[in-house]
């Protein structure tokens, strides 16, 4: 029986008077105190998690401790905590939505032991704020009051500790029952846990902030910024079109100066703004920081401003760079920030030299964040000198208006500057990816596959799934040496004269279920990340290289689609869809799988399956594979041309490929051998995506998990045109296939480059493939531009994509719906989904830039050990693909790099070529054009460079403390660089970049020899990461970005 | 600070009720003894008073008269201070014109009219405070008045509202949830028969939901029933005692 109580409210209206507001509070004598020692768990009705049993006592945080040091209470290490719904009630009120989430989510996440015991609402916690007593006192009172009832309620055979913050409840409950302690925080962390050193120095580093504010803020000098506008105020005008709500964006190269605000939402649809808002300068950017939700106001036209194009040293010279802006664009400033969206910065703090001209206060320290778009932060601490040499990590925690910098507090170190183990932690946390490796909870999950107890095929699922071992000639193929085998195909032809095409998918929902521990863990990393020298699995390696992986000769669990076609035609009949047993006949590579095709049986000794095998029934099996492979290639190519005449993409052919792994890895711009097989694995992979999507989403219209590649913007192809004006070539950029065929055109027979640069270019214009849920947008949005599919998702790799798990899932739904079967699973609501789909396409991001980025530190780290003056390394033939006032772009192809080139010094010379071609700095000025650039002297003398001209560069490295280091490039040639040894040119640069891989590693190996303790521990992480013992990271790095074949293309369109 | 949870993750009410349960309901029957019948009823703390006339002669126009059934006449005015904000006019504006319409197309659904045919019914409905659910504690306490004059009805009509937060159907919406501006529905069920005399709702909510909303409110309304039934069985015990059988 519920008992109604009143709580009567006063509230103050927006008039200022006094409004009294009567709400019902309804008490209720059982809530669920997911505590394992309770007396009466029926009455109780515990769902979700329990407390752990093995804690020494529980910990009930005051409202205050809640509020202040939440960040340590989510250490995994504290067990046992009880958040009051007080307390989190406190939280949410005063702290906002973005401290309250973090709340939910630690209360919602498995791995941590903490609940919410929902007091307020038990009958005997209960109790009502008395006349004249404070919010605060009744607060820390009611938790006191719960917490002694929770001590009673599990029999008082759990010792509390209460923590707070109020000396006076310390005072008046320490001693008042038995078994419950009030104690203060600081207390609680020197007795409990005294070796958490973490968490006593975030303690620390908190309190220490915490004092600054509150000295600032008594101090109340003049303010720096202007005030936030209050959200009414900026709600109302963004509905009425006066302000706009954006995503601020800061431009990287002109962190202090320049940002801008990408519209979004609404407001973009009705307002005549079509291109983005230019921020100028910190005052007008006031406060926010990159990537937070902000409200614009526009400025009159006449202080409208245009962007720089001049080439600019990052930080230094503001000034100069303004030199000669573009055209006016809309500017505006910020007045206020809907959503902020502060993360975890890598920071340096300054060298002891800077410490000391920072001056007076020397426990005020400004670090300078990783990322360029961050401001610099002020940090509180005594530690500085100790932490110089180390990047470190720190949150903002308040940004006043009278402060210049934000006010943070120091986290954690990284690792030493320079370092690579540091270098790449780096990397991981700027993309916040956290890969602590799976936790013992995990793999208690996983099924077990050891010589003295192998996995079995169970008899249960045996009779469950259909069986293809003994009817199926089912193989993979994949580049040699893969471990995680995601597909396989199969072709037979049937009774009736028809065909069988089959895709066999391994079957990953069947080891892990849904919401368990592997699957949150798997849906919070949602894809395999690829390092340049490693990789972090999505899945432990039991799954991804062995049970689900569909190795050849074993029996493994598969999801597949199988088509019948007709024999001719091969138009599609029937479709089935289910799970099914496997054992996978060969795993071929795709070399040995095209020397087939093309009737070269000589490598048939290379493939291990038909060794040991006397000569007459190899000869069976090899004409049976060979036909089959044959077959596939045959259908393969058909569906193609169906696809091509419906008007999809050409993207096929290697230079697209090439250009596509383009953006996600630079280092790939080199033309990959073009095996048909490849396509013909491709192209059933496609066709399998396309079929479950139309399967889920017509058996789930709302909540189907697709993937979309929006048509891209006709305004993001002008300098493509434009570029390719200067070549003499017409880009088509109307439709997809007319881009296509005009980039197929565009074609230089001199110089190959032009074309893959330009192929580049269009990549870097259209719009990447998203993840989304059908239930989020019209059906005419669901469309594939690249592929030119009208539905399309990913199905093919749960291995090491989230995604499709969660596709897999809805697949299995969608079959026992057909069978008009009880659903076991619980499927994503579409708002749900609609939120995973973000997450998910988040995290690719993310693995995109982290792979970007490491890529980048190696190839820094690479040149950074070379004599750019000697060594001959460094000198390299570039391609100019872009002008800008002061500079030009160049990308090198034999080391795939783009970088910038200046033509005007620090000093304000200008580059002038003599003669013999060799470039000296004399003063002068430069002259820019649409397509080229002009550099003259005061002597007379004056050199041309176009867009697509060869110049010789040299490499060297900028070495920056603070931030990553950069690739620079200096043109000391005008002509083309001619290498003495015409066949190193033409090797194939993989060549040179496994070179400068190993080269890399292996310095930084023998540097981290010198100390020897280090070596182990580097070595143990190279055993748990890269999971490929034994081999070398060419290798590895090779099989990576040959997995990355069907992923890359997904991405941008294949 | 932060907009209000109306759902917490542990599945709670800003009032601490779970998402299926009602507000206390608290009734009498026979308020006033110059009507022919009347009714008192508190929802949480929405509190409305019926008072019902008739059968009786048409009163005014004879135009007016039905000549197969009687007319049900509904009127809805809500007290000045019934709202935490006093209002200016107690009846006669849009809103409870529409409430007065609606209250009027249930209980001619309700009422065996046919029984008396040129004659009139008069329902006053008064809410004495506003906290969430007026349509709905109107019509139970009207159906309670109804039964009170000892005039024929088809069945009781129950009638509860019901909202969706959060992918949850909740059940009897007070006011602090329904000013959150999410969709809401008004139920009214006849619940022997499981027929429904109205149904309202104004604001968009998705087909896929409806179903589960609509069932959340008739789940709602069958419980208000058995409060209801429970009401004037106590009643009806109380007055025979006072006859002395």
């Amino acid at each position: 029986m519920l008992q109604k109580r009143e709580k009567v409210l006063l509230l103050r209206t927006f008039q200022g008077r006094t409004l009294r507001i009567v709400r019902e509070h309804y008490l209720r004598p059982c809530v669920p105190c997911h505590s394992p020692l309770c007396p009466q768990p029926a009455a109780c009705r515990h769902d979700g998690k329990l407390l752990s049993g093995d804690v020494t006592h529980y910990v009930i945080p005051d409202w205050k401790v809640v509020q202040d040091y939440l960040e340590i209470l989510e250490f995994p290490e504290l067990k046992g905590i009880i958040f009051m719904q007080t307390a989190c009630q406190a939280v949410q009120h005063q702290r906002g939505r973005r401290q309250y989430n973090k709340l939910r989510n630690l209360l919602k996440d498995a791995r941590h032991d903490c609940i919410l015991f929902a007091n307020e609402f038990q009958q005997s916690c209960y109790l009502p704020r008395e006349r004249g007593e404070s919010m605060e006192k009744w607060q820390t009172r009611s938790i006191y009051n719960a917490a002694v009832w929770y001590y009673h309620h599990c029999q008082d055979r759990m010792p509390i500790v209460m923590v707070t913050e109020d000396e006076e409840a310390i005072q008046q409950y320490g001693s008042e029952t038995e078994g419950v302690f009030v104690i203060s925080f600081k207390n609680y962390l020197d007795n409990f846990w005294p070796d958490l050193k973490a968490a006593h120095e975030l303690c620390d580093s908190i309190l220490q902030s915490r004092r600054e504010r509150e000295n600032e803020s008594q101090e109340g000098h003049g303010k720096e910024y202007p005030e936030h506008l209050p959200l009414e105020v900026l709600e109302a005008g963004i509905k009425s079109g006066r302000y706009i709500q954006g995503i601020l964006n800061v431009n990287k190269h002109r962190a202090q100066i320049e940002a801008f605000v990408r519209l979004q939402g609404a407001s973009s649809k009705d307002s005549d703004l079509v291109s983005d808002t230019l921020i100028h300068g910190m005052k007008a950017r006031n406060r926010s920081i990159h990537g937070d939700v902000v409200v614009v106001e526009l400025l009159p036209k006449n202080e409208w401003r245009g962007r720089t194009t001049a080439l600019c040293e990052n930080d230094s010279e503001d000034k100069a760079s303004g030199e000669s802006p573009s055209e006016p664009m809309p500017t505006g400033r910020i007045v206020g920030i809907l959503q902020k969206n502060w993360r975890d910065y890598v920071v340096t703090f300054p060298s002891k030299e800077e410490v000391q001209s920072q001056g007076k206060n020397a426990q005020k320290i400004l670090v300078t964040p990783w990322d360029y778009r961050i401001p610099k932060i002020r940090i509180s601490t005594q530690q500085a000198e100790a932490l110089q040499d180390f990047r470190v990590v720190v949150r903002i925690d308040s940004w006043e208006s009278t402060s210049v910098y934000p006010n943070g507090h120091f986290v954690r170190v990284l690792g030493k500057i320079g370092d690579l183990e540091g270098e790449i932690a780096t990397i991981l946390v700027e993309n916040s990816i956290s890969v602590v490796p799976f936790s013992e909870a995990q793999m208690c999950e996983m099924p077990v596959n050891t010589p003295e107890h192998p996995w079995k095929v169970s008899p249960g699922e045996e009779r469950e799934r259909r069986d293809l071992r003994k009817t199926h000639l089912v193989f993979s193929i994949d580049p040699k040496g893969c471990e995680d085998v995601d597909d396989t195909l199969s072709v037979r032809t049937l009774n009736t004269g028809d065909l069988e095409l089959g895709v066999h998918i391994a079957d990953v929902t069947h080891f892990v279920a849904p919401d368990s521990y592997i699957d949150i863990e798997a849906r919070t990393r949602a894809t395999t990340y690829y390092l340049a020298d490693r990789r972090y699995d999505m899945l432990p390696s039991i799954l991804s290289a062995d049970l689900c992986s569909l190795l050849g000769g074993v029996d493994r669990y598969a999801v597949s689609v199988m088509w019948e076609l007709d024999e001719t035609s091969y138009e599609i009949k029937k479709v089935w869809y289910g799970r099914t047993i496997i054992r996978s006949a060969y795993k071929l590579f795709y070399e040995a799988a095209q020397e087939l095709l093309d009737g070269n049986f000589s490598v048939v000794d290379d493939i291990p399956e038909f060794q040991g095998l006397d000569k007459k029934s190899r000869q069976d099996k090899l004409e049976e594979l060979v036909w089959a492979i044959g077959k596939l290639t045959d259908i393969a190519r058909h569906v193609r041309a169906k696809r091509d005449r419906c008007g999809a993409l050409e993207l096929e052919g290697v230079e697209v490929r090439v250009q596509l792994d383009e953006k996600k890895n630079i280092h790939d711009l080199i033309p990959k051998q073009p095996l048909e097989v490849h396509e013909t694995v491709a192209e059933c992979m496609i066709l399998a995506n396309h079929w479950v999507a139309k399967k889920i989403w017509e058996s789930f219209p709302h909540q189907a998990l697709l993937r979309q590649h929006p048509p891209p913007h006709q305004e993001f192809f002008s300098e493509l045109r434009e570029c390719a004006r200067a070549k003499g070539f017409f880009i088509d950029t109307r439709s997809n296939k007319t881009l296509a065929d005009s980039l197929d055109n565009a074609n230089d027979p001199s110089d190959p480059i032009v074309n893959r640069l330009l192929r580049s270019m269009a990549t870097q214009a259209m719009s990447n493939a998203l993840y989304f849920s059908t239930g989020a947008c019209a059906e005419e949005e669901f469309h594939h531009y690249g592929l030119a599919l009208d539905k399309y998702t990913h199905f093919t790799s749960p291995i090491r994509r989230y995604s499709d798990i969660v596709v897999h899932r809805l697949l299995m739904a969608a079959i026992s719906k057909d069978k008009k079967m009880e659903s076991k699973e619980n499927l994503f609501s579409n708002k749900d989904l609609e939120e995973l789909c973000r997450h998910i396409n988040n995290r690719n991001r993310a693995a995109q830039h982290s792979q970007k980025q490491s890529t980048e530190l190696f190839q820094c780290m690479y040149f950074k050990d070379k004599d750019s003056e000697t060594d001959e390394r460094c000198i390299s033939d570039g391609v100019i693909y872009s002008i800008r006032t002061n500079g030009v772009l160049v990308f090198i192809p034999r080391f795939g790099i783009k970088g910038a080139a200046y033509l005007k010094n620090k000093d304000g010379l200008v580059i002038s070529c003599g003669p013999d071609s060799h470039s000296k700095w004399k003063p002068g000025f430069l002259q820019r054009f649409q397509n080229k650039i002009t550099s003259t002297t005061t002597g007379g003398e004056s050199v041309t460079f176009h867009l697509f001209d060869h110049v010789t560069v040299r490499i060297f490295v900028q070495a920056s403390r603070c931030h990553s280091d950069t690739i620079r490039l200096e043109i000391i040639s005008n002509k083309p660089y001619m290498i003495p040894n015409t066949e190193l040119f033409h090797q194939s640069s993989l060549l040179l970049k496994s070179e400068l891989v190993k080269e890399v590693t292996r310095s930084v190996e023998e540097a981290q020899l010198a100390q020897e303790v280090k070596v182990n521990l580097i070595q143990e992480e190279y055993q748990e990461y890269c999971q490929t013992k034994g081999r070398s990271l060419y290798t590895l790095l090779e099989e990576i970005r040959d997995l990355a074949l069907l992923d890359v293309s997904s991405n941008y369109g294949i | 600070m932060a907009g209000l949870e109306l759902l917490s993750d542990q599945g709670y009410r800003v009032d601490g009720r779970r998402a299926g349960e009602l507000r206390k309901i608290q009734a009498r029957m026979g308020v006033f003894a110059q009507a022919d019948g009347s009714a008192y009823i508190e929802q949480g703390n929405t509190k409305a008073l019926a008072v019902v006339y008739g059968p009786h002669e048409i009163r005014g126009s004879r135009a007016r008269a039905l000549p197969d059934r009687a007319l049900v006449n509904c009127q809805y005015s809500s007290a000045t201070f019934s709202t935490g904000e006093r209002k200016r006019r107690p009846h006669g504006d849009r809103k409870s014109c529409e409430m007065g319409l609606q209250l009027r197309q249930t209980f001619e659904a309700a009422i065996l009219t046919k029984l008396h045919p040129r004659s009139q019914i008069d329902i006053y409905v008064q809410v004495l405070q506003a906290d969430g659910g007026t349509y709905a504690a109107c019509v139970n306490a009207a159906t309670l008045a109804v039964l009170d004059a000892g005039i024929p009805m088809r069945d009781f009509v129950c009638a509860c509202s019901a909202g969706f937060v959060d992918g949850t159907a909740l059940a009897d919406l007070s006011h602090v949830e329904e000013a959150a501006g999410g969709p809401q529905l008004a139920l009214a069920l006849l619940p022997a028969a499981g027929q429904i005399a109205l149904l309202e709702m104004d604001a968009r909510l998705h087909e896929d939901h409806l179903e589960r909303v609509l069932e959340a409110a008739a789940q709602a309304a069958r419980d208000v029933h058995t409060l209801l039934d429970h009401v004037v069985r106590q009643h009806v015990r109380e007055a025979s005692i006072l006859l002395g059988d």
